[in-house]
Formats: structure tokens, sequence, C-alpha cells
């Protein structure tokens, strides 16, 4: 069996493969950045919140987190309609995949929320700090620190997971790819490049994060 | 007038009772020990001076003026007088040496921030550490940090000092260094209150040593009384126990 790789025939498509990272960017970036927000109320809401909200944010937890995020994304794009909520492809995926974060990222941010030192609050409050200065200067800087390694993974894993949109028809880097498959049936030399633009995408990410981690946090250790 | 005056405190930890009816006064200058079992309430004591825990009753004044537990406002005022030095340092891990000292003339008091740079650094200089000002407290020796946290104390200027088990967490060789900075704020006379397993530093340099048990204070005196010749069956049999090692 002999295949010969021949990438001249992909060469035309690669700016329309690129037009798909940047997509499969804006997707990864939207859902963390919501996913995040989910995350921290939740959190928060855990840590500070009454007795009460906890059941609701449990379940909330529990649920998205035993259940396959595809199966999740199918309820929201096939079974919603049926209620009288119509969501776009796009729309779906975003939703389905930041609500999905979100559950990652209330039980990452609870650790953060349990690892505040204690000892380091009192000190601020016989130094005469306000409970205000007491969150902004020792808590917050300290949370932070601690959730940077863990968050800057998430969004590493929800990059590839865009992937997912494809099968909802958005066409991001894997849509395009499959689609160019379909047409010049190179498949290995397109699923190569494909592979490569995910790797550009998160080594880039993942070098942004260790400088931002480096330079803010104090945190030594290396992506690579 | 003395410098402190605990009159008849009372303080619990949610319905147990803790402190009972302690009653302590304090000369400007002095240094006093505290002493005592674990569990005795040594440390509760020091937490409620600085207002960390609420006392149920009593009094408590500095240099004739009633100290005012009650309100957060209040208690932000209290904190100008007392400063307070744990066993665990419990510094500011995201900050620098330098940073620890001077965050809280600088955010609480709303002082200059280079005046209070140029003071943090004779500070720093003085526990004898001007050449570990941009070190992190992860960076540094459990001596280190605590002569920081001491530093970090004094940027306040208080009053009185408050030392909890200050040498406890360290290694032996580090306690010494510690020590001398205790050393120098005594020559200073700073007023302090020190708890403290090291006897013989106790001894030298406490002008009164208190000797807790069960949250009440059973015996005052000066070293050569708590250390020679106890007047109470208690204390006489902690410092047995305790010299014996
Ligand atoms: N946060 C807390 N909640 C409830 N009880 C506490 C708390 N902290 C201390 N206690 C109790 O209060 C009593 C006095 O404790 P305290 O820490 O003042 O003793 P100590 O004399 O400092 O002892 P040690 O020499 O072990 O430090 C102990 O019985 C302790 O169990
Ligand atoms: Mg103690």
């Amino acid at each position: 069996m002999s295949y010969t790789l021949q990438f001249g025939q992909v060469t035309p498509y690669l700016g329309y493969l690129a037009g798909g990272a940047w997509l499969a960017l804006q997707l990864a970036a939207i859902a963390f950045v919501l996913g995040w927000a989910i995350g921290l109320g939740c959190a928060s809401t855990l840590h500070y919140g009454p007795r009460w909200a906890r059941w609701p944010i449990r379940a909330y937890v529990v649920f998205f987190l035993n259940t396959p995020l595809l199966v999740q994304i199918f309820f929201l794009y096939f079974a919603l309609p049926d209620w009288g909520i119509l969501l776009g492809s796009f729309q779906a995926v975003v939703l389905g995949m930041s609500l999905n974060a979100g559950a990652y990222l209330t039980e990452i941010q609870r650790a953060g929320f349990n690892s505040i030192r204690q000892a380091e609050v009192e000190a601020a409050e016989t130094l005469g700090f306000t409970r205000v200065q007491s969150i902004r200067y020792v808590v917050l800087p300290h949370i932070l620190k601690v959730l940077f390694p863990p968050l800057s993974n998430q969004y590493i894993i929800l990059t590839m997971t865009t992937s997912i949109a494809a099968i909802f028809g958005v066409e991001e880097l894997t849509g395009r790819t499959y689609n160019i498959n379909a047409q010049t049936f190179r498949s290995l030399e397109i699923f190569s490049i494909a592979a490569l633009y995910y790797v550009v995408l998160t080594l880039i990410a993942s070098a942004a994060l260790y400088a931002v981690g480096r330079y803010f946090f104090r945190i030594k250790r290396s992506p690579f | 007038m003395p410098h402190l005056a605990i009159d008849n405190l009372n303080a619990d930890y949610g319905a147990t009772p803790i402190l009972r009816d302690v009653d302590l006064s304090v000369e400007r200058g002095e240094i006093v020990a505290i002493i005592g079992p674990s569990g005795s309430g040594k440390s509760t004591l020091l937490r409620v001076l600085t207002g960390l825990l609420k006392p149920r009753s009593g009094r408590v004044e500095i240099a004739g003026e009633v100290v005012n537990y009650t309100s957060a406002a209040a208690l932000r005022k209290v904190r100008d007088r007392f400063a307070i030095v744990f066993q665990q340092y419990n510094l500011f891990q995201n900050m620098t040496a330098l940073r620890n000292v001077t965050i809280a003339p600088t955010i609480v008091k709303k002082r200059n921030a280079a005046e209070v740079e140029r003071e943090a650094r004779a500070l720093l200089e003085k526990v004898g550490l001007s050449h570990r000002i941009d070190a992190y407290p992860d960076e540094m020796s459990g001596g280190q940090q605590q002569r920081v946290a001491i530093a970090r104390a004094l940027a306040l200027k208080p009053e009185i000092l408050l030392l909890d088990e200050v040498t406890s967490a360290l290694d032996p060789e580090l306690v010494a260094e510690v020590l001398d900075t205790i050393r120098t704020l005594a020559s200073e006379g700073m007023t302090m209150l020190i708890v403290s397993h090291e006897m013989a530093f106790v001894r030298e340099v406490a002008t009164k040593v208190v000797f807790m048990a069960d949250g009440r204070i059973v015996e005052v005196g000066p070293p050569a009384q708590i250390f020679d010749a106890p007047q109470t069956e208690r204390c006489a049999e902690f410092v047995r126990r305790i010299l014996r090692h």
C-alpha cells in the first residue's frame, strides 16, 4: 500500500482553514468567559451564600459533570424548540459549552475559595484592614494565583472541545476540515494540517498564559 | 497609671467560657511573659486584646483610656494600639518583605508612600533583613519570616506589642535571631506581652511573669518568684515539669 502525500492540493484551503481556527478561538474564548462567570457566581454563592441557594447549584454541577457535553448540546438544540426556544447552532454550542464549563469552573473556583488562608485574613484584620481591603489585597491575589493554572488548563481543554461544534454544522476548524476532506479526499494531508492549527491555537494560548502567570503570580511551572 | 489595665475580663468560644476573670496591670516599658499549659487561654487573651475575639465582659484600658471592642470602626482604633505577632508569622504570601511592612501604613493610615518605605527599610534593617527586602515569604527561612512579621507589626507604631509563641515554629538554630530582635525592642522600652516557652529567655527579659491555667491567672510575680519560689501548687508543678526539659 502506498500513499503519496500531496499537500499541493490542499494549500489553496489554508486561508479558509485559518478562518475556521479563528471561529474556534472565538467559541473557546466566549465559552470560557461565560463559564468562568457562571463558575465564579456559583462558587462564591456556595462559599458565602445562603444555605438554600446551595442545592440548586449542586444539582446543576452534578448534572453537567455527569452527562456528556454532546448530549447537553443536543438537548439545547433539538429539545428546547419544543418549548418554543429556538437556538441557532452557534448559540446552542456556545450555551452548551458555557454551561458545561461553568460546572467545571464552579468546582475549580470552589477549591480556590476553600484555600483562603484564614491566618492571613486575621493578620490583615489586626493591622486594621477593612473587609474590602482584606479581600482586595490578601484574598483575591491569593485565589487568583491558586486558580490560574487550573483555569489555564480549562481554557486549553475548551479550545479542543470546540470541535464538537462541527456536528451542528458550525463551520469552525473541524467543520471546515471536514468540508475540504469531502471535496479533495486528501484526508491525511488535511487532517494533519487541522491538527497543526489546533496545536498552534493551544501553544499560543499556553505561552501567553505562562507569561501572564509568571509575571503576575510568580508561577514558575513551565507549560510545556 | 498603668500602661495597660485588664479588669475582670471574660471571653468565650461559643458557649464555652475560655477566659475567666482575668485581671492584669502592666506598666509602661514592662515585659510581661505569659506562661501556662496548652489550652490555658494564653493565645485567647492576646486575641481578645487585639479584637479578634470579642470579650463577654470586663474592661481593658490603655493609659487610662477604655478600649472599645464593640463596633468595626471602634476596633480599627484598637488596631493602632496593639500589634500582634503570631506563631506561624502569617505574612502575606503574595507580597515581598518590604510590601508586607509598608502595606498597613499605606492603605490603613493612608500615609505618604515614600516616607512609609523609608521607615520600613529602617525597620527591616533593625531586624537584620536589609538584604532580603525584595524576597517573598516562601523564599525566606522561618526566622527571617518571623522577623519580617515583627517589622510589619512595628510599622504601625503600636503602643503595646503582643507576641504569641513567636519562636515555637522555628528550628532551634533560628530561635536566637528572633530572640535578639525582641531583646532589642525590650531595651528600647516597648511594652510587651510575650507568650513563650523559652524559659531561659523569659527569666532574662521579663519584668513580670504571669502563670495561667484553665483560663485564669493563677499567679503573677517577678521571674525569680515564679521560677524559684512559686506560691501556688499549680504553678510550682508546671515550672517543675517545664524546667526538667
Ligand atoms: N477557634 C476556637 N474555637 C473553639 N475553641 C477554641 C478555639 N481556639 C481555642 N479554643 C479553646 O480555647 C482554649 C484556650 O485556647 P488557647 O489557644 O488560648 O490556649 P493556649 O494557652 O494558647 O494554648 P497553647 O499553648 O497550646 O497555644 C482551649 O481549650 C482551646 O481548645
Ligand atoms: Mg496558643
